[in-house]
């Protein structure tokens, strides 16, 4: 069923540009140049965080990190090999999709470890980062509870994606 | 946290420091190839929808619910909060950002506090209200899955139920503010 449904998306959409009379192709191609400087402009940062991640994992740092937590995380029913993802997650995408990649070839795409990660990495966001940019062009100086309502529905994000994933 | 990564290295295992960097670096550009990839596919995909004015559509359906729970805005600020879930909901993450900084400043009065309706977007933006995965999705098959789009309907799930909680637990702390 989920399998089809992007097709019928992509199909539903070309479809309706057929009706409008927009020319799919020219807008397509116009959409897709954009991908290249988008991915060069942030391909710097995907490098530093890359390295900083692996050293941070090489170096046995997380893993004292999640073997003192995943008593926790067990308990709350995510599995103690996705620790690391949640505990990055909340501070950079492109880190916590590093760590996504390393999970599909270690446990693979298909497994339940890989598809909670996958879902967890997909219904959550970078809390730090979005608040930080978002308030940055603000006056705003006292955020009040915003971190903290943030995190707590991260937090329930990943339970529930844990939960959901038994069921596929 | 690379300081500390990097002195714990130096003491246990000096040796391993330049090849880790390395290697990382070299992982780091074939994910920056793969995901060119998977964003031309979308941002073309975007493209057309933008064109044939869909997107649009679609921030009018929300504009409704945004009116509700964001109270008196100008028109140009709701706009950009339709625009900014829009493309949240269709996961181009990058696409929302833009219009959400710019919502951001439409409600800035100069206050030095956050009022309801700016703690409000960052919450929805940071339990990412993604319907459609995109990234993940095209992570999946690259990598091989049997089916790459599985994941959909608990990615859902498990963005709406948070989304849900975050706006209730909002709307109930700061109800009697005034400035919402």
């Amino acid at each position: 069923m989920a399998d089809l449904f992007i097709p019928i998306l992509i199909a539903f959409v070309l479809m309706y540009a057929l009706i409008k009379g927009v020319d799919a192709y020219t807008a397509f191609v116009n959409g897709a140049k954009g991908a290249l400087p988008l991915m060069a402009s942030l391909m710097p940062f995907i490098i530093a965080m890359f390295v900083a991640v692996e050293l941070f994992r090489n170096s046995g740092i997380s893993a004292y990190l999640c073997n003192f937590l995943s008593p926790v995380f067990r308990f709350v029913g995510i599995p103690p090999e996705i620790c690391e993802l949640t505990l990055i997650r909340p501070f950079s995408s492109n880190a916590a999709y590093v760590l996504l990649r390393d999970i599909f070839a270690r446990f693979g795409v298909d497994s339940y470890i890989g598809k909670c990660a996958s879902v967890i990495m997909g219904s959550s966001d970078t809390i730090f980062y979005v608040s930080s940019i978002y308030f940055a062009s603000t006056h705003v100086k006292k955020t009040l509870l915003t971190i903290p309502i943030a995190l707590l529905c991260n937090v329930a994000c990943a339970i529930i994606a844990c939960f959901c994933c038994r069921f596929i | 946290m690379i300081i500390s990564s990097l002195a714990m290295m130096a003491i246990f295992t000096p040796s391993t420091v330049v090849g880790t960097m390395m290697e990382a670096s070299k992982m780091g550009v074939t994910m920056c190839i793969e995901f060119i990839g998977i964003y031309a596919v979308w941002m073309g995909i975007m493209q057309v929808m933008d064109d044939c004015k869909l997107s649009h559509k679609l921030s009018k359906i929300l504009s409704k619910p945004v009116q509700y729970f964001f109270g008196k805005t100008d028109a140009e600020t709701e706009k950009n909060i339709c625009l900014n879930i829009a493309s949240n909901i269709i996961g181009i993450g990058s696409a929302a950002t833009p219009y959400g900084i710019k919502a951001m400043q439409g409600l800035d009065k100069g206050d030095k506090r956050a009022t309801r309706a700016m703690i409000m977007l960052v919450v929805i933006n940071s339990t990412g209200i993604q319907l459609l995965p995109t990234t993940v999705i095209g992570m999946r098959a690259m990598a091989g899955s049997i089916s790459p789009s599985c994941i959909l309907w608990p990615t859902v799930v498990s963005t709406f139920i948070p989304t849900i909680l975050g706006v209730l637990l909002v709307a109930a702390i700061y109800r009697r503010r005034k400035d919402g």
